[in-house]
C-alpha cells in the first residue's frame, strides 16, 4: 500500500493540489492582497463566462482557433518528417532524429529570441532579399515579426520535432507484411498509404497533435518575444493577471477556464490514442 | 506494486485539497501581520552583528541597475562597486521588474526581498502592505547630501521609506528624420495613423493610462474617475492597432527595435534618447503639448530583512557622490545627490536640456510627476483589457 500510496501521493500533491488553490483564489476564498479579507464570490467567473463583450473571453477563443490551426500545422509538417525517419533513413533513422531534437535540448526562451534575429527588418531573411535584390534596400517585410504569423511560425517550430516523435514510433513499429500485402494485392504506393499506413498511424497522430495541442494553448512566451499588440494569445493574459496585477482572483478564474477546456481536450482526443503506440493493431486483426 | 484503487485516489485528493482550504484560508491576513510586525523599528543596539548576517542580499531591480562588479551589470553602471569589492560579487542575487505594476505583485509574492527599487508612486502601497521598513539613515553616511526635496518624498508618516535615487522624465522618443515636425506636438503622436506600424508604447500599465488621460486632457492623470478609467481605456484601444509591439525590456526589445528602424515614436525615458543619439541616429525627445511625464525610485529596505546593516552598506555604495555623478553620465537621468556640480556632468548641453541638476524640475509646471494611484488596480485590469481587446 505504501510503495503505491507514495507516487499517487506525489501525482496528488503536484497536479490535484495547485488547481484546489487556484480554484480557490478564483472564487474570493483565498486572497493574495494583504489586508484584504477573503470572501466568496462568484463575480469574476459570472464576468468572464456572461459579462458583455467581455475581452478576455473573446481572446480564449481567438487563442483556441491559433491553437487548433498550428497543431494542425504542425501534425501536417511532422507527419513527413517522421515518415522519412521510419521508411527512409533506415539504420541511420535514430542518428537522424536525436540530429533534429537536438537543438531542442536548449533553452526554448533562447530559440525563441533566435527567431527575432532571423524575422527582424533588419534580420537574417529581409537582409537576403536586400543583397538578392529581391526587395528595395529598406524595405523590410514587416509583417514577419510581432504579428500573427510571427507566433505561428515559431509554436511551429517548436513543436515539430516533438509532434514527430508518437508518429515516428507508430510508423516505425507497423508491421511491414502489412504494407507488402498491400502492394501484392494491387495497391499503389499512394494507395497503400493512404488505406493502410495512414489509418494506422492515426494513434500516434492523436497522440502528436495533444503532445502540441495542450502547451500551446497556455503558451505566452512566443507572443510576449515575438507577437504584436493583436497577437497575443490567452496565456499571456494569465501571466499578466498574476505578474503585473494584483488580481489574481481574476487571473485564477481564466487560469482553471484553460485547465478545465484542456482537461476536455484530453477527454476526447484521448480516445483516440489508446492501447500501445508501439502496437498499432491492424484493422481486422 | 499494488494498485492504489480510485476510491483511496480520491480520498488522498479530498484530504490533500481540504488541507490546502485551511491553510489557505488564514493567508491573506498572517503575511501582513509578520511584517507589520517586522516594520517596528528594532533599535539597532537589538540588531545581530553584520558578521552575523547571512549576507547574501536578494535585491528586487530594473535591469540595468545591477551593482558594478557583478556579471550582470553590462551597463558600465560603477555604484555598488564599492560593496561587491568589500563582500564579494556572489552575495547579491537580483530579481527584475520590467514595469512599476511588477514591482509591487512581485515585491508581495515572489520575496522576501532585502532590497527593493520601486519609484514613488508605489510607495504608499509599498507601506500599506507591510513590505517595507523605515532605513536606518544614520547608518548612510551619503545620506546628508540628499536633495531634501526628494527625501522628504520618500517619507511616510515622517519616516524613511524610500532613499531617493534616479530621477527622469517619460515622453516619446522618435527620429526626427522620419516624422513630420507638425505632428510632433504632443503625446498624440502616438495615435497618429501616418505612423501606423512604426509606434511602440511600454506594456506598463499605470503610464499609459496616465500618457491616454493627458491627451484626452485630464490633469488629474492618477486620480481618475471611472468614467475617465473607462475613456482612457477606450483611447488607448484605437492605439493599438499602430503599434508595431508594446515593449517590456528596453535593453532587449526597445533599444534595438528603435536603433534598427523597426520604430520610429517609443515611450522612453531620457536615457534612451541620449543613447540613441549615441549611436548616430537623428532623434528628439517630445516636449508634450500636454507636459511630459517625470518619476523618481528609490530603495527600500525589506520588512523581513535579515540583512538590516549588509542592507544599508549596499545602498551607501550606490548614494556616495562618486557612483551618482557615474550614473547621471552615464543614463542623463537626475540623481538624488545634490552636491553634483555642473563641471562633474560631461555633456553641459544635454544637462541644461534634461534639467538634470535640478530635481525639483519632476514637479515643474509642464511635468506631470507620476504618482500613487488610489484606483491602480483599475487602471491595471483596464490595461489588461486593452491589451485583451
Amino acid at each position: 500500500m505504501l510503495t503505491a500510496v507514495t507516487p499517487s501521493a506525489y501525482v496528488v500533491i503536484v497536479l490535484l493540489v495547485p488547481i484546489v488553490l487556484i480554484g480557490l483564489y478564483s472564487f474570493g476564498l483565498i486572497t493574495n492582497v494583504v489586508g484584504t479579507h477573503a470572501a466568496f464570490s462568484t463575480s469574476d467567473w459570472s464576468d468572464f463566462l456572461t459579462g458583455a463583450g467581455n475581452p478576455f473571453r473573446g481572446r480564449f477563443f481567438t487563442s483556441m482557433i491559433v491553437t487548433l490551426v498550428v497543431s494542425g500545422a504542425a501534425v501536417l509538417g511532422a507527419y513527413p518528417l517522421a515518415y522519412f525517419l521510419a521508411f527512409v533513413a533506415g539504420r541511420h533513422r535514430y542518428t537522424v532524429l536525436l540530429l533534429i531534437l537536438a537543438p531542442f535540448f536548449t533553452s526554448y526562451l533562447l530559440r525563441v529570441i533566435a527567431w527575432q534575429v532571423i524575422l527582424n527588418n533588419n534580420g537574417v531573411i529581409n537582409s537576403a532579399l536586400w543583397q538578392l535584390g529581391l526587395r528595395a534596400h529598406g524595405h523590410a517585410i514587416s509583417w514577419l515579426i510581432y504579428s500573427k504569423f510571427s507566433v505561428a511560425l515559431v509554436l511551429f517550430y517548436a513543436w515539430v520535432p516533438f509532434v514527430a516523435l508518437p508518429i515516428f514510433v507508430v510508423l516505425d513499429n507497423l508491421d511491414r507484411r502489412l504494407l507488402d500485402a498491400a502492394h501484392d494485392l494491387g495497391a499503389g504506393r499512394l494507395s497503400t498509404f493512404l488505406r493502410v499506413t495512414l489509418p494506422m498511424s492515426l494513434p500516434g497522430v492523436a497522440a502528436g497533435f495533444v503532445f502540441v495541442l495542450i502547451p500551446t494553448t497556455g503558451e505566452f512566451i512566443a507572443p510576449l518575444l515575438v507577437g504584436g499588440p493583436s497577437s497575443q494569445l490567452f496565456g499571456n493574459s494569465i501571466q499578466a493577471f498574476f505578474s503585473d496585477t494584483p488580481d489574481w482572483q481574476y487571473g485564477s478564474v481564466l487560469a482553471l477556464t484553460l485547465v478545465a477546456v484542456v482537461l476536455v481536450m484530453l477527454a476526447l482526443f484521448g480516445r483516440f490514442i489508446g492501447g500501445d503506440l508501439t502496437q498499432p493493431e491492424a484493422e481486422g486483426a | 506494486m499494488q494498485q492504489l484503487n480510485r476510491r483511496d485516489f480520491l480520498a488522498a485528493g479530498a484530504a490533500l485539497g481540504g488541507a490546502a482550504l485551511l491553510g489557505g484560508c488564514g493567508s491573506s491576513s498572517s503575511g501582513g501581520s509578520a511584517s507589520s510586525a517586522a516594520a517596528k523599528t528594532t533599535p539597532l543596539s537589538k540588531r545581530p552583528d553584520i558578521a552575523k548576517e547571512p549576507g547574501n542580499l536578494s535585491i528586487l531591480e530594473w535591469g540595468g541597475y545591477e551593482a558594478g562588479g557583478t556579471k550582470a551589470q553590462t551597463s558600465g553602471l560603477w555604484a555598488g562597486t564599492p560593496y561587491t569589492q568589500e563582500f564579494g560579487k556572489h552575495s547579491l542575487v537580483y530579481t527584475y521588474i520590467v514595469n512599476d505594476d511588477q514591482s509591487l505583485s512581485k515585491a508581495g509574492t515572489s520575496g522576501p526581498f532585502d532590497i527593493m527599487h520601486p519609484c514613488n508612486e508605489m510607495l504608499p502601497s509599498f507601506v500599506s502592505q507591510g513590505l517595507i521598513q523605515p532605513w536606518d539613515t544614520s547608518l548612510l553616511p551619503s545620506f546628508k547630501n540628499l536633495n531634501p526635496f526628494l527625501v522628504e518624498k520618500g517619507q511616510v508618516n515622517g519616516k524613511q521609506y524610500m532613499i531617493p535615487w534616479d530621477w527622469g522624465y517619460a515622453s516619446l522618443l522618435y527620429r526626427a528624420d522620419k516624422i513630420d515636425p507638425a505632428d510632433a506636438t504632443g503625446w498624440e503622436l502616438a495615435w497618429n495613423p501616418k505612423y501606423k506600424g512604426k509606434i511602440s508604447l511600454w506594456n506598463g500599465s499605470g503610464s499609459n493610462m496616465e500618457v491616454a488621460a493627458l491627451k484626452l486632457g485630464y490633469h488629474n492623470m492618477d486620480t481618475m474617475s471611472d468614467s475617465q478609467i473607462q475613456a482612457a481605456k477606450n483611447t488607448l484601444i484605437q492605439q493599438k492597432p499602430l503599434n508595431k509591439f508594446y515593449w517590456s525590456s528596453e535593453y532587449e526589445q526597445m533599444q534595438p527595435a528603435f536603433k534598427s528602424g523597426d520604430i520610429w515614436i517609443t515611450y522612453a525615458w531620457q536615457d534612451a534618447f541620449v543613447s540613441m543619439g549615441k549611436a548616430g541616429l537623428k532623434v528628439a525627445y517630445l516636449n508634450p503639448s500636454q507636459g511630459k511625464l517625470s518619476w523618481f525610485c528609490g530603495y527600500t529596505l525589506g520588512s523581513q530583512t535579515k540583512n538590516f546593516f549588509h542592507a544599508h552598506k549596499y545602498v551607501e555604495s550606490f548614494i556616495n557622490h562618486k557612483a551618482c555623478v557615474q550614473m547621471t553620465n552615464l543614463f542623463y537621468y537626475g540623481t538624488a545627490d545634490k552636491t553634483i556640480k555642473p563641471s562633474e556632468v560631461q555633456d553641459h548641453k544635454l544637462a541644461k536640456q534634461l534639467n538634470i541638476g535640478d530635481p525639483t524640475a519632476i514637479e515643474a509646471s509642464d511635468v506631470h510627476l507620476q504618482s500613487w494611484q488610489p484606483q491602480r488596480p483599475k487602471y491595471e485590469v483596464a490595461w489588461q483589457e486593452v491589451l485583451a481587446a
